[in-house]
This record gives structure tokens, C-alpha cells and sequence, in this order.
């Protein structure tokens, strides 16, 4: 089947769809060609240019070599069947036929509709990179590419996904990574098999051993600086098609204190930020549920002076402490969560009600005190200082202040021992969740809550096994 | 597998939260001013054996199962550690009451107590089922929770304390002083732990040393601790229960600022839980080997279990079982954690490393 119109015909039978478009064409010596490509994600200006028009001007091409060489386009593979045509048309590139040849070519001009690079809004830096990823795997690709430019570096790309077919970018360096740690993470992928695959968050689900935990099991990163710092450590990290967010294992709770600025300014003023992340997630997590134990159970807990402030303030309220507690923070995420999804300004407005006629409005009522609103406001700002652990914090929270209220300051503290047993033995791809405080790690203890310089950071996380175990020489003493 | 600094831990912190609570009220009842000489008898007796202990460990790598299933046979070494399942949740009986006492106590102001100590048994069922690396792993991020709040509660007590009022030394009569150590040896076991540790752990330079010195490290902590309890009190100390939430009451900083010092009970109370955990997971683990069963999570069950309804059982006999515990447990002691231990050096075997 060499007829042009036949195997238009084969495509289109396959693809029914009408954004899949067909342009047939004459070359200079009057032979018959035709691209078909998928409306909205191809680049046409480059098809016109890189191959509709050598095509159209160059004389003399002879046979399936003669349109391959006239092609302009550095993007141009053979084709083997139609199967293959159907995917790659689906995946945004363009096949190429020309009438009487039986090869046909794929010539890849995908050009997604997607934003541009710009900094993340999670990862905000002062001093530092300000490149976020996207959610073109291409570019996220680029952006890796662009920081590391060793040899062994490898970006292997999986598919995944029965219907949205996902590309899935596994990033690590050869030598550095464990070994049999990047097959591990692709057999885990490709164990399940899914419809679609919106986001990491669904790859992130599918290598986690387990899923159900509330604790995750894979780091997060935005920035490509920070990716890339994690790839050099010794971690396989996978861009998913159509997400911003990059996943990387094994992974380590502690990663989550360190923000990458940290290692762009002053190690001093690092190690103090760090220190201010975990007490302020401390706080953030035991202050409401203490505060509802102190009331219920153990005024002592609370200073004698502020006692005496505390007691007027909720003298009279209608509801015990638990239920205030319970109450302020259901208000307060429920503020958070409507604020995220309205518009920006009806959000503003929203902002306003919330502090003014729920906040200012109910104390004056006399439903709530001041206290509660100031601890769970402070509450919540104390967790956002660590956003990659929120969903974790928050829930953890709640689940805090209804052990405080209904059993006391006990199990308050029997929970937190629960907690340490649970999390001491988890870990992900090797690496405990808990290192380098649960095993003590003494070498990596320096770039924990601690932040040494880089000179003491001569040697890559211990707790992460990889093979190479130095990354900074230096013949300077220091 | 643990390893030696793990083991050191458990023995440095463990031994030294498991005597804060009524300990010094008890010694002091018995041996007056010259508690730190019963203290003291103990903890010679007992480093001894541990750094025979520790030595075996050291230079063997069977476990005690293993070195008497070879000597004795499978079915005496599996009746042998039954008795040792029974052993360590005989021994956990009474750090549970103390426990339930001292959390009515600081925990609460003034509470049924009951209900609110049971969901312990959760964290109890849960970690008990637990093996020896999250034993190990659980003393590594101990290790600061101890140190921060056992040197605030030490330092904020060391300025009240009198050491005045330990002196005259050794006027207490000798046989009371000996009284005092035999009737409080039930808090000694810890070589019984090491024991069991055999054969799990990993070769280092330097074992039987780094844990003998963290033992002696412990002895010197809960010493220091008790001198700073009868500093403090003198003649009132007999009737100071839970000493560890008592030494830092006349410290001038909680009168403006209030009880501080609850948040550092509060973390050290994570600290005795796995203290008490520990036993219950040597049940589990003695239980296993003994009855060939291999789901830990059952048996950490069964064994709470009893626990649970032997604390039901005699909720209000807080002061029976303190009694029976310091007239006859030290039989249980010697036997298990001397007796037990030394003759381990005897059945060890040939074939050590």
C-alpha cells in the first residue's frame, strides 16, 4: 500500500478526530506528499519552513534517502508502521508521506501550547536562581541539561498512562546514583497501568512504597537548582509531562527543612533558619492541642500571668475549649481552602470577612476568644514555614487537638512516641525517613537542622548510599 | 541489627529515666541520707555484670537463644525464654503503675485516672511489635529529647539543692543501707536487656568498654540526680513522690514564668515510654522464640493484654505490688539478670568470633 490517498485514508480511519489535519502538497517535480499532525500542538511555522517548502523547492529528490536529506529539520526519524504513525501524530509530531514510497517519516515539531519559565511561587529566593520548572518535559529537560553538562548523566524516558500516553523524564547520573536504584524506580512505574496521568503527584503515588501513609515518601522540587542538587547527591529524579513539580527519591524528611537558599547565603544564618523551621512546625503542630490540654486538663501548663489573661478572656464563652479550638480551626481552613479556589479578588474580599466579621465580630459575640484565634492563626503561619510538609502538619494537627481534647496532655505525648516508633523504621528507596537523626548519621549531620560550609559538605549524604562518595576536592586549606 | 552506639544508649538513657520517679522517694525512705551508698551498692553489683555482659556480647555472635539450644536443646532453650517472656513482663508491672501514678500526677490536675492512662496501651501493642533495629533507631532520636530536658530539669534543681544535707555520710546503719539496695534491685535488669541483645549486634572495636562507660554514665547521672532530690528536700524527700517532676519546683525563674519545667517532663515522658516499651518488645521477642509464633503484632497484643488487665485488675493496689515488688522481686533479679547473664559465659560455646 504505496498510494498517498490509502494511507491518508489508514490514518484518519484510526484517527477520526477532526483537530487531526491533513495538508497534501507538490514538490518541485510534481510528487505527491502530505503531513498529518495533530491541530493546536504542532509547530507550524517550522513545518512550513523545515519541511513543507524544501520539499516544495528542491529539485531532484529521488526516493525516501532524497526526502530525508531535503528535510531541514534535525528532528526526523523513520517511520514503521501506522500504528506507530497514530502515536506519534497523538503526541504531537508530524508524519510525513510522500506518494509511491512505502517509508514514511516522523518529524518532530511539537510546540504544546505551555507558559514560559518563570520563578515558582512556592519556592520564592531571595539570593539564587529564579527558574521554575514548566510543564513541558522538554524544557524541564532543557533546564536540567543547562546545570548538568557531565557525560553521565542520563534522561531516560518512560511512558506511562493507557490513555495520555505521559512521558515520564528519569534523571540520574551514572555513577553517583546507587546502582539498581533507577531500575527499581522504573519497575515501580511501570507496574501500574492508569488511564491518565494529570500530574506527579499520581507517579508520586505509584513509586511510593506506601501509598496510604500519611507521611510521603518522595522529595518535591520546583527549581531546577535544587533538582539538580539532588541529582548530584546521588538521587534518581523523574519530570513528568505536564507537571512543574519534579519528584525525587529516595527521599528524607529533613530535606523538607532545607530551603535552597540556604546554601546560597551565610551557613550561620542557614543553620538559624533551619533551627526556626523546626521549632515554628513544633509549635505549629503541639500549640493548639497543648493549649486545649492546658485548659481542659493541666492549667499549670499555661504561665500563672497569662493564666489570669486567658481565664478572662474565655470567661463566658458558650463552648468548652475543645469545641472553640475545633471551631476556630475548621473557620480558619475553611478560609483557606476558598480562598485558594475563588478569584483572585473575590479572594481579597474574602480575606476581609474572614478577619474582620468571623475573626473581630465573633469575639466581641463572645463564641470565641481572643487566645484561639491568636493560636491557631499562629498555628498556621508556624506550618507554612515548611510548605512541602503542610498536608502532612495540618492533618497531623487535627488529629493532635482531638487526642489533647478528649484525653489530655498523655496522649498527647503517648502519640508522639507512636509517631517516633512508626517513623523511625520507614524509609524510602533505602534511605530511612528519619536520617541522619534515626539511624544517627554523624557525616550528614552537618547539612540537617545543621548547615556546616561547604568545605565540612566534601562528601555526599551518606544516608543516600551512593557510590561516589566525594563532591568537593579542594587543595586549599582551610 | 543494632549496633554498639544503640546499645549504649539504651543502657546510658534507659537505666537512667527508669530511676527518676519514685526511686528516690523510696531510697530515701529506707536509707535516709545515705541513699546514694544503696544507689551505689546496686549499680556496682550490677555494672559488674554488665560489663560481663557487654564482654559476651562482644566476643560472640550466637544469640542466648541459640547458646542454649546447642547446650540444652531446642525445647529447654524455648522453656528457658518462656520463663524469660515471663520474666520481662513480671518487671514491667511495676513501671507501669509508677507510670500511671506519675502521669495522674503531671499530667493532670485532677482527673479519674484510669480511662486516660489506657490509650497508652495502643502506642504499647504498636511498639512492642516492634523489632531490634526500631529499638535502636528509637534510642538514637531519644538521645537529644534526654539530653535537653534531663540537664534543664538538673540545672534548674542543682541551685536549690543543699548537699549539705547528705552529711554526716554512712551514719544510717549498714543493714539499712543494704535494705535500701535490695529492696529497690528490681530496677536493676539491665543486664537481662543485653543479654538478649546477644547475637544482634553489630562488631566494633571497643564494645564491651563503650557500654560498660555508658552505664557507668547513667549510674553517674542518676546519682548526681538523686544527691540534687535529697539536696533539695533533706528530711522531706521520703515523701516526695515522683522526684523528676519535683526537683525543679523551687527554681525562682517558674514563678514569673510558670511551670517551664512541665514541658521538659513532657519530653522525658517520651523518653520512660520506650524505657517501659523496651520489656514488653523483649516479651514479644522471648515469646516468638519460645513459641515458635512469628506474628510480633499478636504477641505484642497478648502481652499488653495481660498488662492491661493486671492494671485493671489492681487499679488501687498501687502500694501492694510496691510491696511485694521490694520484698520478693529481687529474687526474680538475681536470677534473671545476674544469674542468667553469668552463666551465659559458661553455655556460650566454642565457635565464637
Amino acid at each position: 500500500m504505496t498510494e498517498l490517498k490509502d494511507r491518508i485514508k489508514s490514518v484518519k480511519k484510526i484517527l477520526t478526530s477532526p483537530d487531526i489535519l491533513t495538508f497534501e502538497f507538490s514538490g518541485a517535480d510534481g510528487g505527491k506528499f502530505a503531513v498529518i499532525y495533530a491541530d493546536g500542538i504542532v509547530d507550524k511555522q517550522l513545518l512550513g519552513e523545515l519541511v513543507i517548502k524544501p520539499l516544495r523547492e528542491r529539485k531532484g529528490i529521488c526516493g525516501a534517502d532524497g526526502i530525508k536529506a531535503a528535510l531541514a529539520s534535525p528532528e526526523v526519524k523513520d517511520g514503521k508502521n501506522i500504528k506507530q504513525a497514530v502515536e506519534e501524530i497523538s503526541d504531537g509530531n508530524v508524519a510525513l508521506f510522500a506518494d509511491g514510497e512505502e517509508k514514511f517519516f516522523i518529524i518532530g515539531l511539537k510546540a504544546p501550547p505551555g507558559r514560559a519559565v518563570a520563578e515558582p511561587p512556592t519556592q520564592i529566593a531571595v539570593h539564587g536562581p529564579r527558574e521554575g520548572f514548566t510543564e513541558d518535559i522538554k524544557v524541564n529537560s532543557g533546564l536540567v541539561r543547562k546545570r548538568i553538562k557531565t557525560e553521565k548523566l542520563q534522561i531516560k524516558t518512560l511512558k506511562t498512562g493507557e490513555k495520555s500516553d505521559t512521558a515520564v523524564a528519569m534523571v540520574y547520573i551514572e555513577g553517583v546514583c546507587p546502582k539498581g536504584l533507577p531500575e527499581k524506580v522504573q519497575r515501580e512505574i511501570e507496574q501500574n497501568k492508569i488511564d491518565l496521568i494529570p500530574d506527579s503527584s499520581y507517579i508520586s503515588s505509584f513509586i511510593s512504597k506506601k501509598p496510604r501513609s500519611l507521611f510521603k515518601r518522595n522529595g518535591r522540587a520546583e527549581k531546577p537548582d535544587i533538582f539538580c542538587a539532588k541529582i548530584c547527591e546521588g538521587r534518581v529524579g523523574l519530570i513528568v509531562d505536564g507537571s512543574p513539580i519534579a519528584i525525587t527519591v529516595p527521599y528524607m524528611i529533613v530535606e523538607d527543612f532545607q530551603a535552597g537558599e540556604d546554601y546560597y547565603s551565610n551557613s550561620y544564618r542557614a543553620t538559624i533558619l533551619r533551627a526556626l523551621r523546626f521549632a515554628a512546625v513544633l509549635v505549629g503542630l503541639y500549640l493548639p492541642a497543648l493549649y486545649v490540654a492546658a485548659q481542659l486538663f493541666k492549667a499549670q501548663l499555661i504561665p500563672f500571668r497569662l493564666l489570669l489573661k486567658v481565664t478572662s478572656a474565655v470567661q463566658g464563652l458558650p463552648l468548652s475549649p475543645s469545641i472553640e479550638m475545633f471551631l476556630t480551626l475548621f473557620v480558619l481552613e475553611v478560609l483557606n481552602e476558598a480562598s485558594i479556589r475563588m478569584p483572585k479578588y473575590v479572594g481579597l474580599a474574602l480575606s476581609v470577612v474572614g478577619a474582620l466579621v468571623l475573626g473581630d465580630t465573633a469575639v466581641k459575640a463572645g463564641i470565641i476568644s481572643t487566645p484561639a484565634i491568636i493560636i491557631i492563626a499562629f498555628s498556621a503561619i508556624c506550618l507554612y514555614t515548611v510548605p512541602e510538609l503542610v498536608e502532612t502538619t495540618t492533618t497531623l494537627r487535627w488529629i493532635f487537638l482531638i487526642v489533647a481534647g478528649s484525653v489530655g496532655p498523655f496522649s498527647v505525648v503517648a502519640l508522639s512516641a507512636f509517631l517516633i516508633s512508626y517513623l523511625v523504621t520507614e524509609q524510602s528507596y533505602g534511605a530511612p525517613l528519619l536520617a541522619p537523626f534515626a539511624p544517627i548519621v554523624k557525616s550528614d549531620m552537618y547539612d540537617s537542622l545543621l548547615k556546616a560550609n561547604m568545605y565540612t559538605l566534601d562528601k555526599r549524604p551518606r544516608s543516600l548510599k551512593s557510590n561516589d562518595k566525594v563532591r568537593l576536592k579542594t587543595n586549599v586549606e582551610r | 541489627m543494632l549496633n554498639v552506639r544503640q546499645v549504649s544508649l539504651i543502657i546510658f538513657m534507659y537505666t537512667a529515666v527508669s530511676k527518676t520517679l519514685l526511686y528516690p522517694t523510696q531510697l530515701s525512705g529506707i536509707s535516709g541520707r545515705d541513699l546514694l551508698f544503696s544507689a551505689g551498692v546496686d549499680f556496682l553489683i550490677q555494672g559488674a555484670v554488665v560489663w560481663a555482659t557487654a564482654y559476651l556480647i562482644s566476643r560472640t555472635d550466637k544469640t542466648f537463644f541459640r547458646m542454649l539450644a546447642d547446650r540444652f536443646g531446642k525445647v529447654a532453650a524455648r522453656v528457658i525464654f518462656g520463663f524469660f517472656a515471663a520474666f520481662f513482663l513480671f518487671v514491667t508491672i511495676y513501671p507501669l503503675f509508677e507510670q500511671k501514678s506519675y502521669v495522674h500526677t503531671v499530667f493532670y490536675d485532677n482527673m479519674p485516672m484510669l480511662p486516660l492512662f489506657l490509650p497508652v496501651f495502643f502506642f504499647l501493642v504498636y511498639a512492642g511489635s516492634k523489632n531490634f533495629k526500631n529499638i535502636g533507631r528509637c534510642a538514637d532520636i531519644c538521645l537529644p529529647i534526654f539530653l535537653v530536658s534531663a540537664a534543664f530539669l538538673l540545672a534548674t534543681g542543682v541551685g536549690e539543692a543543699d548537699f549539705s544535707n547528705l552529711l554526716p555520710v554512712l551514719k544510717t546503719p549498714v543493714s539499712k543501707v543494704f535494705s535500701g539496695a535490695l529492696a529497690t534491685s528490681y530496677r536493676f535488669i539491665e543486664p537481662c536487656w543485653l543479654l538478649m541483645f546477644a547475637g544482634n549486634v553489630q562488631k566494633s572495636r571497643h564494645t564491651a568498654a563503650k557500654i560498660t562507660l555508658s552505664y557507668v554514665a547513667a549510674a553517674a547521672i542518676v546519682l548526681f540526680f538523686l544527691a540534687v532530690f535529697y539536696g533539695v528536700y533533706a528530711n522531706l524527700a521520703p515523701s516526695r513522690h515522683f522526684a523528676v517532676s519535683k526537683i525543679s519546683l523551687y527554681f525562682s525563674a517558674i514563678d514569673v514564668i510558670g511551670r517551664v519545667d512541665l514541658s521538659a517532663l513532657y519530653a522525658l515522658e517520651i523518653v520512660m515510654l520506650f524505657a517501659l516499651v523496651l520489656n514488653i518488645q523483649l516479651a514479644v521477642y522471648c515469646l516468638s522464640l519460645c513459641t515458635g509464633f512469628k506474628d510480633a503484632a499478636c504477641l505484642s497484643l497478648a502481652a499488653s493484654a495481660v498488662l492491661a488487665i493486671i492494671l485493671i485488675a489492681l487499679n488501687n493496689g498501687f502500694g501492694a505490688i510496691e510491696k511485694f515488688f521490694s520484698s520478693w522481686a529481687w529474687i526474680a533479679v538475681v536470677l534473671f539478670a545476674v544469674a542468667a547473664p553469668l552463666s551465659a559465659w559458661a553455655i556460650r560455646g566454642k565457635n565464637d568470633t
